[in-house]
């Protein structure tokens, strides 16, 4: 008995004492191990995500970045198994709170769809059914976990216009999606996603399709509701602007595999990994006027014909023999991971200088 | 022919004065105002940014600057000709002059032709050369964009999307035009190659002397490479100035606006928490709103603003602004920040 508290103390004083150290008080909300997923071709199998690893802890906000093609939205689907399982094949662990939902049955994955963890699209008008009323569809995504009435549906769904920022929800409720703004039906989209209060919201470039003042709103409603509710938010876009204002953490990929997963504000000021400070550099905004534009040379190799050993290093600057070895995530420093065996050395140009 | 020559005023390249664009609604009994009086001049050999939002008229703007609209009322002037008073065949022949790039690059290109039949069809329709002096060209003007004369045989879907942008620039600028109209002609491309193509823009403008008329909603993109910036707005010229001026110091509360919503990628100590957060979305440009377009949505909104149009005023020499409020120091005050310092 004495043993066990004796263990139990000092790590207690550990977590509090120490609360960056990146020992998360808490488990992880979300662990994704080795994911690795591939589509069967005539061909035979095509890689396309790579040993995908990381945590996302409750309440987080983490931005998932990288060019098309990197990965990063069949990423997203796969966490809620959204992939046509005749052609998509996963591989490895996706613990939610525990449990393992790459092997769950249908039936019990339909029961974490959208209740526990919920997800937005990039076009709001081809996710929305244009034959029902906005109020219908909110009201579904809440009755098919939660059994009650009609009436009260209705009533939810109201309240969650409401949450959403949406103005008289009560008229809104009976309009359909081509009555609404893009805008608007972004709203709606999250208002549907958020109505079971799931614990964690994969956002697949929801402000793409929008204008950028538009793109300002949805992206304000999104951090203050993760702030309010405690859900976290997986933000996957290649906008480096939004991750820098919605999100705590930011994780690049490229190529199928996770390159990059460091806190936001490190990250922009010190990228560890090229592509990312390439990335960083390639953005107009952060470069003198009229002055020659920094971009990244070559083009994404393709998956069927992908380099062993690090698969930047053909576009690479700081590309040097011992880059065709294989490339594992190495620990820069607490709660710092890059792929790239070079990083520790490396002093690369971020969105600051 | 003489009338629609006018020679003493016009500096600009284009001058675009007083233009209404109006298309009739599905059901025929009201109009869609997509330009709805704008006034101004391109100058020759400048960057010329438009930027704003979905819906603020831009795109119709780029076509009707190339001839591909007519204006229902007011003018386009090309270097001091209507082209609307052209004869057929003198209309053909001016037109090579004004040319325009659009935003899709895959859609642009035709999926059965290859990428020199693409490139050298304008020269055909111009009945320029022969076959072989045509590809010659061709090839020459490929190699220009940076791609290898190997791509001149193949077909757009074995190109990535930069490469078959460069096949849309290099197709235009076989027949040698002055003014290039480019409609969102990075917005398709990933960020890391964006750099390459905005640079080739502004190599290709140093060389042949090259007028860009730029489209663009991304405002760090058009603060980038433009001289002059102008901002739309529901069919309506907001604000047009010195790219550094309108981009540094707005006059107008829409751009000021427009401005603070762009997501900037720096760390948090480094962000300056200026965000405006404008309600709304634009209006419909079926029934704009009266008296200023932009009033519905703005933040300093005066009793006036709903009766009188603003007037499109110079504020300060070579920056104009529509707005009844703005001065050379600014635009007005937020109403709600006025507020709470009384």
């Amino acid at each position: 008995m004495t043993g066990a508290i004796d263990i139990s103390a000092p790590t207690a004083t550990r977590v509090a004492g120490m609360p960056d150290a990146g020992v998360s008080p808490q488990p992880p909300l979300l662990e994704v191990r080795d994911l690795s997923l591939s589509f069967t071709t005539a061909r035979g199998a095509l890689p396309i995500t790579r040993n995908v690893n990381f945590t996302i802890a409750p309440g987080e906000r983490v931005g998932l970045v990288g060019e098309s093609g990197c990965g990063k939205t069949v990423t997203g689907l796969s966490l809620l198994r959204l992939l046509p399982p005749q052609s998509a094949r996963i591989q490895g662990d996706i613990l939610f709170n525990g449990t393992n939902l790459a092997t769950l049955s249908p039936r019990r994955m339909r029961a974490v769809r959208g209740r526990e963890i919920a997800m937005i699209f990039q076009e709001p008008m081809s996710a929305l059914d244009p034959v029902f009323t906005v109020g219908d569809q909110i009201s579904e995504a809440y009755r098919i976990h939660f059994p009650v009435s009609r009436l009260e549906g209705r009533e939810r769904a109201i309240a969650a216009l409401r949450e959403v920022g949406i103005p008289a929800p009560e008229r809104r409720c009976d309009e359909y999606p081509h009555q609404l703004s893009g805008g608007m039906r972004q709203r709606v989209m999250i208002a549907m996603a958020l109505i079971c209060k799931p614990k964690l919201l994969v956002a697949d470039e929801p402000t793409t399709a929008l204008d950028v003042t538009v793109q300002a709103q949805i992206t304000d409603l999104l951090r203050s509701l993760s702030e309010r509710t405690g859900t976290a938010l997986i933000f996957i876009t290649h906008d480096l602007g939004v991750v820098a204002e919605t999100c705590t953490r930011m994780i690049t990929m490229y190529a199928g595999e996770v390159v990059e997963d460091a806190p936001v504000d490190d990250v922009l000021t010190r990228p560890r990994h090229p592509y990312t400070s390439g990335l960083l550099r390639s953005l107009p905004g952060l470069s003198r006027r009229r002055g020659v534009l920094a971009s990244i040379p070559g083009r994404v190799p393709s998956p069927s014909a992908m380099p062993a050993g690090c698969c930047f290093r053909s576009r690479c600057t700081h590309a040097v023999a011992g880059c065709e070895q294989s490339q594992p995530m190495i620990e820069i420093e607490s709660g710092r991971t890059a792929r790239c065996w070079r990083a520790p050395e490396l002093v690369l140009p971020g969105a600051v200088n | 022919m003489s009338s629609a020559q006018n020679h003493n005023s016009d500096r600009g390249i284009l001058a675009v004065r007083n233009l209404r664009i109006l298309f009739p609604t599905r059901d025929g009994r009201d109009t869609v105002k997509a330009i709805d009086g704008m006034d101004f001049e391109v100058r020759s050999g400048e960057t010329f940014g438009i930027i704003g939002e979905s819906g603020s008229g831009k795109t119709t703007l780029g076509r009707a600057l190339v001839s591909l609209l007519p204006p229902t009322h007011g003018q386009i002037l090309h270097d001091g000709t209507d082209p609307v008073t052209l004869g057929t065949g003198a209309f053909r022949k001016h037109r090579r002059d004004y040319q325009i790039i659009f935003q899709d690059p895959n859609a642009a290109l035709n999926p059965r032709m290859t990428i020199i039949d693409s490139v050298v069809e304008p020269l055909e329709i111009m009945g320029q050369g022969d076959h072989a002096s045509r590809r010659r060209r061709g090839i020459e003007v490929l190699e220009r964009v940076g791609l290898a004369a190997e791509a001149a045989d193949r077909y757009p879907h074995q190109l990535s999307g930069g490469q078959k942008q460069r096949v849309n620039i290099a197709r235009v600028l076989t027949l040698r035009p002055k003014v290039i109209v480019c409609d969102e002609v990075v917005a398709a491309l990933d960020v890391s190659i964006r750099g390459d193509v905005l640079n080739l823009f502004a190599d290709l403008q140093r060389e042949f002397g090259l007028t860009y008329v730029f489209i663009t909603h991304d405002i760090s993109v058009v603060s980038h490479i433009s001289d002059r910036i102008a901002v739309t707005y529901l069919g309506k010229l907001m604000e047009l100035g010195p790219a550094e001026d309108v981009v540094e110091h707005p006059l107008h509360p829409y751009t000021r606006a427009l401005l603070s919503a762009e997501p900037v990628p720096l760390p948090s100590h480094l962000r300056v928490d200026r965000r405006i957060i404008l309600e709304g979305e634009i209006p419909s440009p079926v029934e704009p709103p009266s008296g200023c377009r932009f009033r519905t949505r703005c933040p300093s909104v005066q009793p006036r603003c709903a009766k009188e149009v603003p007037a499109w005023r110079d504020v300060k020499p070579g920056h104009r602004v529509a707005c009844h409020f703005a001065t050379a120091n600014g635009p007005p005050p937020d109403n709600q920040k006025a507020q709470r310092a009384s």
